[in-house]
């Protein structure tokens, strides 16, 4: 059952998208469609204004014409006749009455003295007696009552009537005081092909009218639609962050106008951003100077609380023990100050651009080892990494992705931290795995985020606020990548996913020849 | 009697300046100071120190070039001080012939750490000489000829010739010869390397742009060979 039903999709799924390909609410189809159906009302409506008062004009000339000839040899031939004249007499004045200019057939009908009705004609072929139709003949044989509106009888009645195809005039007086009854008959084929040959005159004008309407809708909708396009790639072009995006104004119009308007708002973004972006690069820049300019005194500062430090820890007890607390704490917060302002710097550095990498092939495994042992987490951290796995990358750099991500897991999660190595592909991966409660949901997008504290009531931590934050950092300076994410068994598990060749991304910063 | 080391500190900002004096002194060293680079240069002719520890930040004559004018003339050790850990500072000062940098805000013992290690690298340890090509290096006596000829190295510049000389036609990882050499962790700044080999280059090959002696061993680090 369901084959059918398939088959019969495919077509419709073919039509619906060449309907929508030719997309009838195109502005460019509705001017089209506007001004062709503006074009055939008015050509229409000339066309038939202009064929009907013709025609009226042409049918009536002609049969006045005819009708007053008629009139006119009725007048001198038929009243001419006797009151009963033979059938010869009434053909013979036939016959002469049709001679007159109008090339019109002659019925005529009288009583001969014997009370017999004759009929006299001049083409016996083509007009006689039944051709003129019943209601012409009744009419033209009333007696018209006389008054002093009508001075005669009887009167001249015509019609038109179509014979085989072919319209005729036919016309029918009586002559007054019993004189024969005449009627004519009129071809009227001449001025039908004449008006038909209007009518198609008519009809290709309009055809003509219709093209052309066409043509000037296509060329109206180009002029109206080039600036539409334009503006939408320079929109598109904006969109995609090109502020520098301008319309060439050409001209007076609205659509003119309007791209003036996109010009001056395209200014004023770019305005705006350029504002914004200088600001940022201010506050930047003053981050930046800022931890400059505390690394000279705090230089000086760390030169001496090592003195101090020194002195705590000799066995002379030099120091004043009231005093050996207060020495303590300006030294661990002496620590501690550097540490922020150096990753102040690491993060200025990023923000600026300036961080570059210095690799080097490294052994990943004596790496790790190195890093935790520098920092004596050996205990605290279970290494699964084999010796052998070697990547050419900053070493600097991915100790202080390391130390920050194992630091991380030991300060939250507790020991024992799972550090595992292995390779994929070209990349490798590193998952720092902890044993604590994991990462809440709403905490986890934000955990590479600077300063980020998991509640504002969490009292300060040991961290600057800044390791993760500069972890993922170094992890993108080297296209990487690290995601965190908890584990199906607890405990969050950091991932930190660096491709084994990093050199790629400093073209040319170190010279190597291949000798 | 033990040898106490002669510094010469090059320092502007008088805070840092007279802070790493009390930690040097402290350490064992004895330490002359100057607040200029134009002062330092006039008290290296007059006082000969064994080492410099140099302020890369400072008025007139700043350290880079304080640096470039020591070498015309002296092999001595010198020691970047550097505010700014922006690499492009690190290479100008190693290309301008510093044997080492610390990053401020330097701590003491790291500061004497390195001290310690670019005075032992003028050590002597063997009795023997080794032969590359048209150089020689003589063991015993620290020195380099070429050609007959003596160079001038400085105490870094020999001993990395010395330990690739002890291990020849076996390539030596930068990170070797950061803990052989320089005595670095494992975090060294494989650029000194870098510096030093092209510094030593530019003395002992025929043609520094392209080694015969010296080789670059890609993905490795460097080898010392005689050539084919």
């Amino acid at each position: 059952m369901s084959e059918p039903h398939d088959k019969s999709r495919g077509p419709a799924a073919v039509r619906k998208a060449i309907l929508s390909g030719l997309r009838f609410t195109s502005l460019r189809l509705r001017l089209v469609v506007v001004f062709a159906l503006v074009a055939l009302t008015a050509a229409v409506s000339a066309s038939g204004i202009a064929y009907w008062l013709n025609r009226e004009a042409v049918l009536t000339r002609t049969q006045d014409a005819v009708l007053r000839d008629f009139q006119q040899e009725m007048q001198s031939h038929a009243s001419a006749l006797p009151l009963n004249p033979t059938q010869d007499e009434l053909q013979r004045t036939a016959v002469q009455m049709a001679n007159s200019s109008q090339r019109f057939s002659v019925l005529l009908i009288a009583e001969d003295p014997d009370g017999n009705v004759v009929v006299g004609n001049s083409d016996l072929d083509t007009f006689t007696r039944e051709d003129v139709p019943a209601s012409l003949r009744k009419a033209v044989n009333k007696e018209q009552p006389l008054s002093s509106n009508n001075k005669a009888a009887y009167h001249l009645y015509w019609q038109r009537i179509v014979v085989n195809d072919t319209p005729y005039l036919v016309g029918g007086t009586r002559v007054i005081d019993g004189g024969p009854t005449g009627y004519m008959l009129k071809s009227l084929e001449q001025e039908a092909k004449d008006l038909n040959s209007l009518a198609w005159s008519l009809g290709i004008a309009t055809a003509l009218a219709l093209v052309g309407s066409a043509l000037l809708a296509q060329a109206a909708a180009t002029t109206v639609l080039k600036p539409v396009h334009r503006l939408g790639t320079a929109a598109r072009r904006l969109g995609e962050g090109k502020l520098d995006t301008r319309l060439r104004v050409s001209g007076t119009d609205e659509l003119a106008e309007m791209s003036r308007t996109f010009n001056r708002a395209a200014e004023a973004l770019e305005q705006r951003v350029a504002e914004m972006s200088a600001r940022e690069e201010a506050s930047r820049r003053f981050v930046a100077d800022m931890s400059h300019e505390l690394r000279t005194p705090l230089t000086a500062i760390t030169a001496v609380t090592e003195v101090l430090e020194e002195e705590l820890d000799a066995e002379t007890g030099s120091v004043d023990p009231m005093i050996e607390p207060a020495v303590r704490l300006v030294v661990s917060e002496t620590r501690r100050l550097n540490d922020l302002v150096e990753n102040l710097m690491e993060v200025t550095r990023f923000d600026a651009g300036t961080a570059r990498l210095v690799v080097d092939d490294v052994d990943i495994a004596d790496q790790i080892t190195a890093c935790i042992d520098a920092r004596a987490w050996l205990d605290a951290v279970e290494l699964d990494a084999e010796r052998g796995i070697t990547a050419r990358l900053d070493p600097r750099r991915l100790d202080v992705i390391l130390a920050n991500l194992i630091g991380n897991a030991l300060k939250h999660g507790g020991s024992p931290v799972r550090v595992s190595v292995r390779t994929e592909d070209d990349d490798l991966l590193i998952e720092v795995q902890d044993n604590g409660p994991g990462i809440p949901e709403d905490v986890l997008p934000h955990v590479f985020d600077r300063f980020y504290k998991a509640s504002a009531s969490r009292p300060r931590s040991e961290g600057s606020g800044l390791g993760l934050s500069i972890a993922l950092e170094n992890a993108h300076i080297h296209g990487g990548e690290i995601t965190a994410a908890n584990a199906p068994k607890g405990g969050a598990v950091f991932t930190l996913r660096l491709p084994r060749d990093a050199s790629p991304l400093i073209a040319g910063t170190r010279e190597e020849d291949s000798r | 009697m033990t040898f106490v080391p002669s510094l010469l500190l090059i320092e502007d900002d008088d805070a840092i300046r007279t802070a790493l004096e009390l930690s040097l002194t402290r350490q064992g060293h004895r330490v002359a100071t100057a607040a200029t680079g134009e002062d330092g240069l006039k008290l290296l002719r007059e006082q000969r120190p064994d080492l410099i520890v140099l302020d890369v930040m400072l008025p007139g004559i700043d350290g880079f070039e304080v640096c470039r004018r020591i070498r015309r003339t002296d092999q001595l050790p010198i020691i970047l001080l550097t505010a700014r850990s922006d690499d492009i500072d690190v290479v100008v000062g190693l290309e301008s012939g510093a044997d080492d940098y610390v990053v401020k805000p330097v701590q003491g013992r790291v500061l004497d750490a390195r001290i310690r290690a670019v005075l032992r690298r003028g050590e002597r340890e063997a009795n023997d000489s080794a032969t590359f090509g048209s150089l020689v290096i003589d063991r015993a006596a620290m020195t380099v000829t070429k050609n007959g000829e003596d160079l001038q190295l400085t105490p870094t510049e020999l001993r990395l010739l010395l330990e690739l000389s002890r291990r020849p036609g076996q390539a030596l990882s930068r990170q070797q010869l950061l803990r052989l050499v320089w005595e670095h962790d494992y975090l060294g700044d494989s650029r000194l390397v870098d510096a030093c080999v092209q510094r030593l280059r530019a003395k002992v090959e025929d043609v520094p742009s392209s080694p015969t002696l010296i080789r670059t061993v890609r993905g490795v680090g460097y080898r010392l060979d005689s050539p084919q």
